[in-house]
């Protein structure tokens, strides 16, 4: 074996790196480009430029991420990095080839096609609450870059204009009154700066409207509505009109009976009553964001059952609002959008299947079409939604709608079809684990069953079992002509990858992805990352707001965990269906070495082991020295196989490993002399084996580390403000063995039995070779990949943030036992051992995400495939990606290089040959057997 | 050098702070309007890096940078960039006049060397100092499948052993034939004396004893461990 995993090794290093072919890319790996969920008020359709023929959609998620998606096929366009926070507002301008943006204090232009960077300023101790663009100077619109006019609150309140082309203030308002900001509204004359007024004797507020001058930001009135009696917070109010021509303020009563409408820049308010068959539960207000359209809005009640509307005319002359006419209310949920052409205002109805476009003029429908169902969007309904319409004389055409459905769905209905639907809930994915698939389970299950039977009814159920099979034979005989031809002609046979019962190689591994909202969903990483079930876990706990769920897997289902749930849920991991914890404890197996028995927690830069789960009381504690905190930990995974316990040298003698299921390594952190240490400790006696200290390190920034086999890493950044010679981001690699001389195995070597729990002492403490590396860029997580017997060499794989990716790094590269300062020997050189050279330079072909851009990954997760050779790596966090990666080449499979034809042809070639060469040699023998020797 | 500029950056008020721009210039290589958004670059030195994306016109703006020492990178997905040291300094603009200014001062750099090794100068200023940086190669993320062609087939030993012995075996009667009989002769006794064949004979026996887990073991081979040519060769003359 040990020699076996030696020529292994050796192959793997004698080769060049691995690296991603290029017929391989895009097919063994998938990515979710993925922005967050849309926000309501900052999504639209928007043409790039003026010239543009098609438009885009252009969105800002609740993680502050600007995106533009080509509205065709949901691809991605372009998206910024993800803000600070969701308080993030997206405007763009007509006829401008810019968007603008305001996340937090940043405020920033971006161009519409590309995503590339305009002009962007900051906010000096401020938050941006609102952003609007100045459509026209005094009432004309101009064709140049518009300015926009941003509220900033949460410090020095007040109104700024900013110059649309280089992002400079013009001019500044302050507002010194303690008023809270709500939102600016621009028309074409005036800049309404609209706030709250809280009175000193407590009570609701009033909202007061202060007109400016768009020229000066010279204050030319101010006035209050009485509106203490409903309004408490900004959430009271329902809408400001933003940009329109005219503006509308409409907020409720806290029961949502009564709607109160005024129009801005008049004191008069309308109040409509609430339609009063059923308690609304919420009143959304839709109005045309376009200047030069008509002054329509349309009212949305929303009830627990259903909803309906209404659609109100702004009367300019008279500044009266009243009501045109009624949508009929309808059961189920569903949204309004509004669109305009010209200066005709439509409005788009979206339910789970149907969606009507109406005029603002009148009530009569303009199309209607009713939607196809898509699999990822069912049982869901959309929750908001922009659209465009094609209006033809007196009917509509055709209508897109971009709308999120609450499953976290943002999909495009065009006219009677769903034409993509984006996951967008995965963004918000906290953590991950690796389930089996449900065919190789029920496999085991019934191997199991027949296991525990005696042999006459084992040899009945398995011939049985054989018989049920035989119904899949017919479709199986059918589709294999397919199934030749397509591996033949080498063209990827994407039927059969949809067939989990095919995989024969273990590439369609389930991952259970928990996301910080409480969806539960499973994606198969082998069919490119489809999603085969997803579920809100309310529907299991519906008290429960999730926080940072946890999952944790076992055979068969999934343990959720979260700090807002007073018990775990099960959820089966096939099906998605919650399960009892009886029924969990009844299906749970202990398996005898993939369960660890010491669970770990982090307290105070302190590290606590536990026995259990369940226990309350620390077996042990760790705590680092005076001044020192520990910032991290990691375990060595309790399925960790290792084909090996030794390595064999290049002269045939042998290093033992120090094989230890119970490591932990622990990173801390100590201000003085900005030290970072990290300790390696035995979990089961909380003996200290090994520590190492580097000094000058930026301890604010993240020690990522992670612990295989017989080898640990871990990676930190040089601080520039200590006396280090060398500057950037450090790599060190150490190694662990029984005995530093070759063919010794330590103390321990003669003994037979050995307890962890009793330690020998120093001797016993393994021997450890280190080397550290200079690497290019900053890690911030790191992984190990897995194979199923640890044969193959193993692969570092680490998170680079800053270059958005995910590279593995050969283990030959950071192999300690590099020869340092001199050229390796014929017999390390035998060894896949190269001279040391204090850097390593992230080969691109290392790059497991290529041409990807992966943004925001949090964890990187492995998992042994039915194969040796590979591994499956799923990356999680903001964007969802996997693929699988071959560290020493793919040896025990065919991959596309091989040329099925070739083959063919090759063996007709010989048989040809034979035919010939036969008659020749069959001569040959009759002519030696009759002639006579001379 | 660079302690001294930590403890300039410790004395001088935070509110002194300077302005640069990393440019991408267009050459006919390299047309750097066609990098993607994401393409941004970090200067790091202590604490989160500073960031800076892409503009529309390819430079990467840097707004109030305090005094230190900062390690540029330039992340891009389509090609590497050479790392660049940048020192923020303050020096009074006139000798002994106490009103001081920022100045830029950027060099390339070495990663695995000393920070105080510093390459060539790539600029040198004060604020809005523009630095021009050059791509250097672009990535090649994907691995060459080595495809079919007929020269590198017949470059393959197996092959061109298959032909040799094709040759021989078709070509040898004719030569054989064409030979004058004196040498034909002669050639003919050297055959029998087993000099071509025996030879080749040992060498297929020693491929067929060939004991792998001795040789992975680093044995070395001994003759007295196979067995004895001697008798092998003998048989072969009798045939």
């Amino acid at each position: 074996m040990a020699k076996l995993s030696a020529v292994l090794a050796l192959v793997a290093f004698l080769a060049p790196a691995t690296a991603v072919f290029e017929d391989e890319a895009f097919h063994i790996d998938f990515h979710y480009a993925l922005l967050g969920r849309p926000k309501q008020e900052a999504t639209f359709f928007q043409k790039p430029y003026a010239a543009s023929k098609a438009s885009l959609l252009y969105t800002v998620s609740e993680n502050g991420t600007i995106g533009a998606v080509n509205p065709r096929d949901g691809a991605l366009v372009w998206r910024s990095a993800p803000g600070a926070s969701g308080r993030a507002h997206l405007r763009a301008g007509e006829e401008q080839d810019t968007v603008i943006s305001a996340v937090e204090d940043r405020i920033a232009a971006w161009s519409a096609s590309d995503g590339r960077l305009v002009w962007h300023s900051r906010l000096d101790n401020a938050i941006a609450e609102d952003l609007e663009i100045l459509e026209q100077e005094d009432g004309i619109s101009t064709t140049d870059a518009k300015d926009a006019i941003v509220l900033v609150g949460h410090g020095t309140n007040g109104v700024k204009r900013i110059d649309g082309k280089s992002g400079h203030v013009k001019w500044t308002f302050e507002d010194t009154s303690g008023d809270t900001p709500f939102q600016v509204s621009s028309s074409p004359t005036t800049i309404y700066y609209i706030s709250l007024h809280a009175p000193l004797l407590g009570g609701g507020s009033k909202l007061r409207v202060t007109s400016l001058s768009p020229i000066t930001g010279k204050k030319l009135d101010s006035y209050t509505l009485g509106s203490e009696g409903d309004v408490q917070t900004k959430d009271d109010i329902l809408f400001a009109g933003a940009n329109t021509a005219a503006p509308v303020l409409a907020w409720t009563d806290k029961a949502h009976k009564v709607l109160k409408v005024n129009i801005i820049g008049t004191k008069g308010v309308s109040s409509f009553n609430a339609p009063s068959s059923e308690p609304v539960d919420s009143i959304v207000l839709h109005a045309p964001k376009k200047v030069n359209s008509l002054p329509h809005f349309l009212v949305e009640y929303r009830t627990a059952t259903g909803h309906s509307a209404e659609v109100y005319h702004v009367d300019l002359k008279k500044n009266a609002v009243s009501q045109a006419y009624a949508l009929p209310p309808l059961q189920g949920k569903g949204t309004f959008a509004t669109s305009t052409s010209d200066a005709n205002v439509y409005f788009t109805r979206i339910t789970s299947d149907e969606v009507t476009v109406v005029s603002s003029v009148s009530h009569s429908v303009l199309g209607q079409w009713l939607v196809k169902g898509s699999p990822a969007l069912a049982g869901a309904y959309p929750v908001h939604g922009v659209s465009e319409v094609v209006v033809k004389g007196n009917s509509a055409s055709a209508v897109r709608s971009a709308a999120l459905f609450s499953n976290g769905q943002w999909a495009l209905i065009r006219n009677n079809e769903i034409a993509w639907a984006r996951p967008e809930f995965l963004a918000g994915t906290v953590s991950a684990v690796w389930v089996q698939l449900p065919e190789e389970e029920s496999l085991a299950h019934q191997l199991e069953e027949e296991h525990h039977q005696d042999v006459v009814s084992a040899y009945i159920h398995r011939v049985q079992r054989h018989l049920r099979d035989l119904q899949h034979l017919p479709a199986w005989l059918q589709n294999l002509p397919n199934r030749i031809l397509g591996s033949v002609a080498g063209k990827s046979d994407e039927s059969t990858m949809e067939e989990i019962q095919h995989d024969t190689f273990g590439f369609h591994k389930l991952v259970i992805a928990a996301t910080n909202k409480g969806r539960l969903s499973a994606l198969d990483v082998g069919s490119k990352g489809r999603i085969v079930w997803s579920i809100d876990l309310h529907q299991f706990a519906p008290d429960a707001t999730f926080i940072n769920p946890s999952l944790k897997a076992f055979r068969g289902f999934v343990e959720v965990k979260d700090s807002s749930l007073p018990r775990s849920l099960f959820v089966n991991s096939t099906s998605g269906r919650q399960l009892s914890s009886e029924e969990a404890h009844g299906q749970w197996v202990p398996s005898q070495d993939h369960e660890t028995l010491i669970t770990y927690k982090l307290s105070e830069g302190t590290l606590e082991g536990f026995l259990g789960t369940g226990s309350a009381q620390p077996v042990w504690n760790f705590t680092p020295p005076l001044g020192e905190r520990a910032i991290s930990y990691f375990a060595r995974p309790a399925k960790d196989p290792v084909a090996s316990i030794g390595k064999v040298l290049g002269d045939r003698r042998v290093l033992y490993k120090y094989l230890n299921p119970n490591l932990v390594l622990v990173a801390a952190v100590a201000e003085a002399g900005h030290r970072a240490s990290v300790y390696l400790l035995d979990s089961a006696s909380g003996q200290l084996l090994h520590t190492a200290s580097h000094y000058g390190v930026d301890i604010s920034r993240p020690i990522p580390s992670t612990l295989s086999e017989n080898w640990f890493t871990y990676s930190f950044t040089l601080d520039s403000s200590s006396s280090n010679s060398s500057r950037g981001y450090q790599l060190v690699v150490s190694e662990l063995y029984e005995s530093p001389l070759p063919d010794d195995r330590g103390p321990l070597g003669a003994s037979a039995n050995s307890s962890t729990v009793q330690p020998r002492g120093e001797a016993a403490k393994p021997h450890v070779i280190s080397q550290s590396f200079q690497i290019p860029e900053e890690i911030s997580h790191m992984t190990v990949t897995q194979t199923r017997q640890g044969i193959t060499s193993r692969e570092l794989i680490v998170t680079l943030p800053s270059s958005n990716s995910i590279v593995g790094i050969p283990r030959g590269v950071i192999d300690p036992r590099r020869p340092v300062g001199r050229d390796a020997t014929a017999q390390e050189q035998s060894e896949g051992l190269v001279k040391y050279a204090p850097m390593i330079i992230f080969d691109p072909k290392w790059h497991l995400n290529h041409k990807y851009e992966l943004i925001g990954i949090k964890d990187v997760i492995t998992s042994e495939s039915g194969l040796e050779s590979t591994s499956l790596v799923f990356a999680y966090g903001m964007d969802i990606f996997g693929t699988r990666v071959a560290p020493s080449f793919a040896f025990d499979v065919l991959g596309k290089g091989f040329n099925k034809v070739q083959m063919l042809l090759t063996v007709a070639a010989l048989f040809v040959g034979v035919l010939f060469v036969a008659p020749l040699v069959r001569r040959k023998q009759i002519n030696t057997l009759w002639t006579v020797p001379q | 050098m660079r302690s001294s500029t930590a403890a300039l950056a410790c004395l001088v008020s935070v509110t002194s702070a300077a302005r640069f721009i990393l440019h991408i210039p267009n050459t006919p290589l390299v047309n750097p309007s066609s990098f993607p958004s994401t393409t941004h670059a970090t200067l790091q030195s202590t604490g989160a890096p500073l960031d800076a994306y892409i503009t529309r016109s390819n430079s990467f703006n840097f707004h109030n940078v305090s005094v230190g020492s900062y390690l540029a990178t330039i992340h891009s997905r389509d090609y590497v960039f050479e790392p660049l040291r940048i020192d923020v300094t303050l020096e009074e603009e006139v000798e002994g006049s106490g009103h001081q200014r920022e100045k830029v001062h950027a060099w390339q750099t070495f990663i695995g060397n000393e920070w105080d090794n510093k390459g060539e100068t790539r600029g040198e200023g004060g604020n809005g100092l523009v630095i021009d940086v050059q791509p250097r190669a672009p990535k090649q993320y994907y691995q060459e499948r080595a495809g079919f062609s007929p020269v590198s087939f017949l470059k393959n030993p197996m092959i061109l052993m298959g032909l040799f012995t094709l040759i021989m075996v078709f070509g040898m009667p004719y030569l054989m034939e064409n030979m004058d009989p004196e040498t034909k002769a002669e050639f003919e006794e050297m055959q029998k004396k087993g000099v071509m064949g025996s030879g080749s004979t040992q060498t297929a026996q020693q491929i067929q004893n060939f004991d792998l887990a001795s040789w992975m073991a680093g044995k070395t081979e001994t003759p007295t461990r196979g067995q004895s040519p001697a008798p092998q060769s003998q048989g072969k003359k009798r045939g």
